[in-house]
């Protein structure tokens, strides 16, 4: 953080006074890097994606009619051709973020409140919870597919020899295949947010949980009226970044249940990447992709407002 | 190969010159773009980037030696075999042609030639095909035209793969179960009922495409079905042939020769470490490591419906038209082909059949790959896959049902006609974006 | 996104505790409600559920492939075999190359990142300027934009670009993400501007104060967006698989997914091909652990 010989007043300073000289010419040269590719990258494609969206736009296909609102009228049709994939592929995408979006808040949550405590070691625990994170998807993916393999992986191996039943397809069927991919998302990046939740924890003045204790407040009215409200921003941070994350699920999908069995877990970014990229289909994909977006963006202002109106 | 002569070295720069003005006026999806000269390369060095999906068995030892050899043998040509995933190939190479960045020459299942040369992605293989001296009757019946797309050449076919039965004799002799191998619905049936009854699940079923549906389309045809009608505008596999092929499937986990839920490969792998005794797989695996050490034997598929019937399918040549293509790449990739296809005697290592008549009918070919020999039997009878624009599509929603039914969530009924109608839909969709 | 203020403290703070050990780390006083031991064995389970997953993949990739689909099964290869290591090392999927390309991939990104972000988001904390609000408002609007929005045009534009197959195609769009951008412009807002002001009272020019004020201020920010971004690039999945065509041009993500599909049935290859992509990765975060978890950590706090 910044030095802080000067004194506290001083601190508040924020950018530049209104009324500074204007500079635009060289403010626009620092921001020509960045916005030559944001333009090129971002904001072109956003229009150029609603265009294609708006014509049957078969990539090796040179003409491109011009359809209007076709691709979205089909997508709400019942009995057209991407009608019942795409929602279908919708429907597991929300049951996936459904249950794991809880979890990948209340377990790291507890972890973080685990880690909280005056114990040794705590650096290294927070380490090894994090660690899986750094590997990579394809690495979780291909690891677990074969660890949850119902045949030759080592989990139902396990249930098998504590009594449990050692034939659970948990690649194979619904609803185990749910189980899987969930659990190894937790595996995998519960500790992105323990470590996120855990720095929260630290910023939270010990004096309030003191003054708390002196009005006679048990642990869980302190986690209640201390913890809590004192992680609120971190919070919204956490689960804006989930709920996102889970509702862009790909690699899980693809790598441990190739969206199986039948289309079941397919989930909404691997169907709109089949069709798009895989199978050409540009137009009906793009169409998809501004659909979830519609669907995403209610969900994180929802979101957002319930979780500010919380006091 | 021998350089040319002066005088064929003159014929050859006019042919590669036609071939270039030919193949710069490739375009849209309409079926001609530019044409593959038959004669020899020789041009200026050039590499050729040749995608094939060999990623399994004796292939990946056997192709960089098949390259390494021809490169040996030409100077000025330089082949990069690049393997990768058969699903990865049919998912990026139509956009990576399309870019200019697919390869200069690849195999592709019999399926995909006519989708490719609908979408422009092909040059017209009739040259090559005549400098090979090839015709429909060199190859098994059908295979040829199931290489061309509206009167044009594509493909050349390299390879037939069809199904067989896999069997573990180590599991029949423990089970006490006579160890004849079942050629017929009823001898099929008292084997895995007196394998049930020594406690062994004879054959498991499952919902992947490699087996499970490969082995359905299989039964499908001995029931006397078929996948789609004639003009491939309507899907047909879930007539009462395809319910009965599907039922017989699911039949297995009923009667309890199958556990349900089987994973991807898990009827092999089962196979392997001595689980189950019979499993329908591809000729492909007969060079598996895997069974290097278990006693096992091939047969043909045996007879559960009224006719024989088997699926298989091919591998072909195919020479894309990349954006930008150099004549000269595609003329060196010609050269790679011809020279593959006088050498493939050694391909049957691989665990594919070859396609050429004379090359697969040859004496020595079974008496040094013995295994090989059911495989052939089957050949007259074998189905190959449709041939129609888009068609992988719609065969995908087959597996879908496949997978339905043998998991219990539809009967195989249900699975099939929902199947079909959304196949109707794709073909439909095909009809349209390619025009029929 | 809110900063976590000291100011926030109620307005009537009761008498400072009494008790003599306050300084220090902070203390959960209900933490004495539950017995020491029981958290180590919590904390002992949840380390426990992370390594053994990962030991087991390690002795996997040491057994034969009849071994390693075989029951019962046992944690002790049977027989010792390092014939996964050696069919990778043998070329036919270079996993290697995979590894380098992935490496170099990172460093590109996180570099383009830095560079373009850090001056970019100079000019939005310090400079005045026509349209200020307008390209702030456009930044931030995008932030929560799912990036599948982007997937098919930016592939267009990357083949367009001839960049398809390529490491610009997996570095580059990558790299034009308004997060970077808005971290920094957050945190150089925080930064006190009274040297910077000093020095351009004293005549230096902006990039002058940027580069010799601002930036050297900012390292712990810009460690944390390096870790960042290098982390994002190096787990990108979904993308690489669809632009990256020629087995040798992979990175290691979806070069271990068709190590996978190539390698179905060959367990102990598949799972020698994890570990050779995990060994040096976690030996890197070990031995940076700290300063990693630190960075993340700090992004969400200050995000």
């Amino acid at each position: 953080m910044a030095d802080t010989l000067l004194s506290p007043a001083a601190r508040t300073s924020r950018s530049a006074r209104p009324g500074a000289p204007r500079r635009d010419l060289t403010a626009y040269a620092f921001l020509a890097p960045f916005l030559v590719l944001f333009a090129l990258f971002v904001l072109v494609p956003a229009v150029y994606g609603l265009v294609i969206s708006l014509h049957r736009w078969n990539s090796l296909v040179p003409v491109h009619p011009f359809i209007g609102l076709q691709n979205y009228v089909d997508l709400v049709t019942p009995g057209s051709l991407t009608f019942s994939d795409f929602w279908s592929s919708m429907r597991a995408t929300g049951i996936f973020t459904v249950f794991s979006v809880p979890l990948l808040i209340v377990v790291p949550l507890l972890a973080a409140v685990l880690l909280n405590q005056n114990l040794k070691g705590t650096t290294f625990f927070r380490g090894v919870f994090f660690a899986p994170y750094v590997l990579g998807v394809a690495v979780i993916g291909v690891i677990w597919k074969y660890l949850l393999d119902p045949q030759a992986g080592v989990v139902n191996h396990l249930l098998g020899l504590i009594g449990l039943p050692d034939q659970t397809p948990w690649t194979v069927d619904v609803p185990w295949a749910w189980v899987s991919l969930v659990g190894v998302t937790i595996w995998w990046t519960a500790g992105l947010n323990t470590v996120i939740l855990l720095a929260g924890l630290k910023g939270i003045n010990a004096d309030l949980y003191e003054a708390a204790a002196l009005d006679g407040a048990g642990t869980m009215r302190k986690f209640w009226s201390v913890t809590l409200p004192g992680l609120r921003p971190v919070m919204i941070f956490v689960t804006t970044t989930t709920i996102l994350a889970s509702a862009n699920m790909f690699g899980q999908s693809f790598l441990l249940t190739q969206g199986g069995p039948g289309t079941e877990t397919r989930s909404a970014i691997m169907y709109i990447a089949d069709q798009g990229l895989a199978q050409g289909n540009m137009g009906a994909a793009s169409a998809m992709s501004y659909l979830l977006f519609a669907v995403l963006a209610v969900i994180s202002v929802v979101n957002f407002r319930i979780q500010r109106e919380k006091a | 190969m021998n350089r040319s002569l002066v005088t064929r070295a003159v014929a050859v720069a006019t042919v590669v010159g036609l071939g270039v003005s030919l193949a710069g006026c490739s375009s849209g999806a309409s079926s001609t773009s530019g044409s593959v000269s038959g004669a020899d390369y020789t041009g200026p060095k050039v590499t050729v980037d040749f995608w094939n999906g060999w990623t399994g068995g004796a292939a990946p030892t056997i192709v960089p030696e098949l390259v390494k050899q021809f490169n040996a043998e030409h100077d000025n040509i330089v082949v990069k075999s690049v393997p990768m995933e058969w699903a990865d190939i049919s998912a990026k190479m139509p956009l990576a042609i399309k870019a200019g960045k697919g390869p200069d020459v690849a195999v592709a299942h019999g399926d995909d030639v006519a989708t490719y040369a609908a979408q422009g992605l092909l040059l017209d293989s009739g040259d090559i095909v005549d400098g090979l001296g090839y015709s429909a009757d060199d190859f098994p019946e059908g295979l040829f035209e199931g290489n061309q797309y509206q009167g044009t050449q594509y493909g050349i076919p390299w390879s037939v793969t069809p199904l067989g039965l896999y069997v573990n004799n180590d599991v029949l002799k423990a089970a006490g179960v006579d160890t004849t191998v079942p050629t017929d619905a009823e001898s099929y049936e008292k084997s895995l009922a007196a394998l049930k009854a020594a406690g062994v699940q004879g054959e498991w079923v499952d919902g992947y495409v490699f087996t499970g549906t490969f082995e359905f389309q299989s039964l499908l045809w001995q029931f006397g079905g078929d996948l789609y009608d004639e003009d491939v505008t309507e899907a047909t596999f879930n007539s009462d042939a395809g319910v009965q092929a599907l039922q017989h499937m699911v039949d297995q986990i009923d009667k309890g020769y199958s556990p349900e839920n089987v994973p991807q490969d898990g009827n092999f792998n089962a196979l392997v470490k001595g689980e189950n005794a019979y499993n329908w797989n591809g000729v492909w695996q007969t060079t598996n490591e895997a069974l290097q050490d278990v006693d096992f034997s091939v047969a043909p598929l045996p007879q559960i419906g009224t006719e024989k019937a088997v699926w298989s399918s091919s591998t072909d040549w195919i020479f894309p038209s990349n954006k930008g293509q150099s004549a000269d790449e595609t003329s060196a990739a010609a050269t790679f082909v011809k020279w593959m296809n006088d050498n493939s005697a050694g391909w049957a290592e691989t665990g594919e059949l070859p396609a050429a008549n004379d090359v697969r009918e040859d004496p020595a070919l079974v008496e040094e790959y013995p295994n090989l020999k059911p495989f052939l039997d089957q050949l007259p009878y074998a189905h190959y896959e449709t041939v129609a624009p888009g068609i992988t599509a719609a065969n995908a929603e087959i597996t879908t049902a496949v997978g339905e039914a043998v998991l219990g969530k539809k009967t195989p009924k249900e699975a099939l006609d929902d199947a079909a109608a959304q196949a109707d839909k794709i073909l439909e969709q095909n009809a349209q974006t390619y025009g029929g | 996104m809110t900063q976590l203020a000291p100011e926030r403290l109620p307005a009537a703070v009761p008498q400072p505790p009494t008790r003599a050990s306050t300084g220090g780390r902070r203390r959960r006083p209900w933490h004495r409600r539950v017995p020491t031991v029981a958290l180590y064995v919590a904390l002992a389970i949840m380390t426990l559920a992370i390594l053994l997953p990962l030991l087991w993949i390690v002795l996997t990739s040491f057994k034969t492939d009849f071994d390693a689909i075989s029951r019962p099964a046992s944690p002790i290869p049977d027989p010792f075999t390092v014939d996964a290591y050696q069919t990778l090392s043998s070329g036919q999927q270079p996993i290697f190359r995979w590894f380098l390309n992935s490496l170099a991939a990172g460093a590109l990104q996180t570099a383009i990142i830095l560079v373009t972000a850090s001056l970019g988001a100079y000019a939005l904390a310090r400079l005045e300027f026509r349209g200020k609000k307008i390209v702030f408002g456009m930044i931030v609007s995008t932030l929560l934009v799912p990036p599948v929005i982007f997937l098919i045009p930016n592939y267009l534009i990357v083949e367009s670009l001839g960049w398809l197959d390529t490491i610009w195609a997996i570095t580059v769009p990558g790299a034009a993400g308004a997060f970077g951008i808005f971290f920094l412009r957050q945190f150089f807002v925080g930064l006190p501007a009274e040297i910077e002001e000093a020095a351009r009272l004293d005549g230096a020019s902006d990039l002058r104060i940027f580069l010799q004020i601002v930036i050297p201020l900012s390292r712990p920010a810009l460690a944390t967006l390096a870790v960042l971004s290098f982390l994002s690039n190096w787990n990108d999945f979904l993308w690489p698989v669809y632009v990256l065509l020629s087995p040798e041009n992979l990175t290691l993500q979806p070069g271990l997914s068709v190590l996978s599909g190539a390698y179905s049935t060959h367990f102990g290859i598949v799972m020698a091909g994890a570990v050779i992509a995990s060994v040096p990765v976690l030996v890197l975060f070990t031995l940076a652990q700290r300063q990693i978890v630190d960075s993340v950590a700090a992004s969400g706090v200050k995000g």
